[in-house]
């Protein structure tokens, strides 16, 4: 068979993609099993002799308080957004009306609004109420912000769904909020679970409002790390091991429900 | 089907709630921006563009726009270029069997933090002990060593190759998609069956019949480049000097550290805008998808 340029390109691509994706990772590996005196021989593709496994169990130490603190956070506003976010996107998918038209273009505007834009403000309302000091502060701030992230998600979900179902229940006389929770909401458990997973990645990896809002008994694991980065300037082998930990939770589900995740970036696309 | 107070009550009043908690803190940044406040106690009197005169005085401040302004097009734009191709090369026949491989290879970035992959690539990076350049002296390939960002004329630059490391799955998952369509696929066919070769179709066919999910695509990066704050936080905080420094890091750093909270805001209405540029061709497309 004739090689052409895209043949080429391909095969290319192929190699480049596995070096550059596999390095770092393994690398990343490698490296949190060794001692510091063996990172300092520079045999970066090469593992320890032996290995040191008890690195994870300092690491998992150092973060362990914030990997529950982070899943708090994360679990609660996971929940709370997409339940909100499944309400309204359902409205939206049905009903056209001014209201539903002005509110979906302040909810796509809002999906993308950058956190500087208000972090301002929400420090300041934190700190007047005390929220700051709790959990409450990052659960409600990541609330207000994801809203309209689940809202556009879970719509997409919605507008896919067939309405005769709807229609059928409609005629037997049941009520709006009847047909969504018996009906709706069970065929839809995919779409809350592509919604919940890329809203508990985006959470869970947030690190500018965790920085500012969080407190030393709050801390949430990005910050943490970004600590550990700076406390540990030349233990790497540390560094690379709690890193890798704190990733352990949306790695393994992005490997167990994989399908979820492409689909909720695809419904993020606006295709349902 | 008639709808009910309780309906809208139940269905739309909690998001209603928490979107005008949302444009009241857009709107509270705008005005904190035409105030006086400097230091850590709230001062509202209005000084109108004080602020924003001395922001644009600011040699670093042009130097942020600058700098975003090369993470917008050299961030987004080979990110975007490399995905087209990928995605494309992804669909012909003889590559289907890597396709999930390739796919899973080059998503899983997606799902970690920008803290991570920063911490992975600041040691990548490290001019003197760093992986890249030691694999490189190992393969006698010493004259590839570069210092990466602590060169300021090229910080930047490989600043933006992590976004595009870890941004090149996602934009190829969101195309994929879209060159799913039987209508794609049909005319694919027929301009093969005519003796096109594969990059014609790929230029003349392809890339016009995508433009939806190229245009969805090239926002959503846009927005996450001109957002970047992690990756420039963790792997260079700026420096060296304030060389990488972007809009979003010095937001932080100016109404933070330098409690100039005023020029913090200011840098927040900057930010604002630009992102509200780059959002209003998705917002139009999406309000057609949905109420069109």
């Amino acid at each position: 068979m004739k090689m052409t340029l895209l043949d080429t390109l391909f095969i290319l691509s192929l190699v480049i993609l596995t070096i550059g994706y596999i390095l770092p990772i393994y690398v990343m590996f490698v490296t949190s099993l060794k001692t510091p005196l063996e990172i300092t021989q520079r045999t970066y593709l090469i593992p320890g002799e032996p290995l040191q496994f008890q690195n994870y169990i300092r690491a998992f130490e150092l973060i362990f308080p914030s990997l529950i603190n982070s899943s708090i956070i994360t679990i609660s506003v996971t929940a709370i957004s997409t339940f909100i976010g499944g309400l309204n996107g359902y409205f939206l998918s049905r009903y056209k009306s001014r209201l539903t038209k002005v509110l979906f273009i302040f909810m796509v505007i809002g999906l993308f609004i950058p956190y500087q834009v208000i972090l301002i403000p929400l420090v300041q309302i934190m700190a007047a109420t005390k929220l700051a000091l709790t959990y409450l502060g990052l659960i409600l701030s990541y609330i207000i912000l994801n809203v309209p992230l689940a809202s556009t998600l879970m719509g997409t979900f919605f507008f896919s769904l067939p309405r005769e179902l709807e229609e059928s229940a409609e005629i037997d006389g049941a009520s709006r909020i009847g047909i969504f929770f018996k009906i709706i909401s069970p065929i839809a458990a995919p779409a809350y679970a592509s919604t919940s997973i890329i809203i508990f990645t985006q959470v869970w990896n947030e690190f500018l409002l965790a920085l500012t809002l969080s407190t030393p008994y709050t801390t949430p694991i990005t910050v943490k790390l970004a600590e550990i980065k700076g406390s540990y300037v030349a233990l790497y082998n540390l560094q690379m091991a709690a890193a890798l930990l704190s990733t352990m939770v949306p790695l393994l589900l992005f490997l167990f429900l994989g399908k979820y995740f492409v689909r909720g970036i695809l419904a993020g696309a606006l295709k349902g | 089907m008639k709808l009910s107070i309780t309906d809208i009550l139940f269905f739309l009043v909690p998001t209603i709630f928490f979107t005008i908690i949302l444009y009241v803190m857009v709107g509270w940044t705008f005005y904190i921006s035409f105030s006086d406040w400097q230091g850590t106690a709230p001062n509202y009197n209005f000084v109108g563009l004080k602020w924003y005169q001395l922001m644009f005085k600011l040699d670093r401040f042009w130097v942020d726009i600058r700098n975003n302004i090369i993470w917008l097009l050299v961030g987004v734009g080979p990110t975007a270029i490399v995905a087209i191709f990928l995605a494309y090369i992804l669909e012909l026949k003889s590559t289907q069997r890597f396709e999930t491989y390739i796919r899973n290879l080059i998503l899983y970035p997606a799902a970690m933090s920008f803290l991570v992959t920063g911490t992975i690539w600041s040691w990548m990076y490290q001019p003197d002990k760093g992986v890249i350049n030691t694999i490189l002296k190992w393969a006698n390939l010493g004259f590839l060593t570069s210092n990466f960002v602590t060169d300021p004329a090229t910080a930047n630059y490989w600043l933006t190759l992590i976004f595009f490391w870890q941004y090149l799955g996602f934009s190829v998952i969101i195309l994929q998609s879209s060159l799913r369509t039987t209508y794609l696929k049909e005319m694919v066919e027929a301009a093969a069956v005519d003796g096109a070769s594969r990059m014609r179709i790929l230029f003349n066919i392809v890339i016009p019949n995508i433009r939806g999910g190229i245009l969805i695509l090239i926002s959503l990066l846009l927005i996450s480049a001109l957002k970047v704050f992690d990756i420039v936080y963790i792997v260079t905080f700026g420096g060296p000097g304030y060389s990488t420094d972007v809009l979003a890091l010095f937001m932080f750093i100016a109404t933070f550290q330098q409690h100039l909270v005023a020029v913090g805001a200011g840098l927040g209405v900057i930010i604002f805008i630009m992102a509200l540029i780059i959002v209003i061709p998705y917002t139009i497309y999406a309000f057609r998808r949905w109420f069109g």
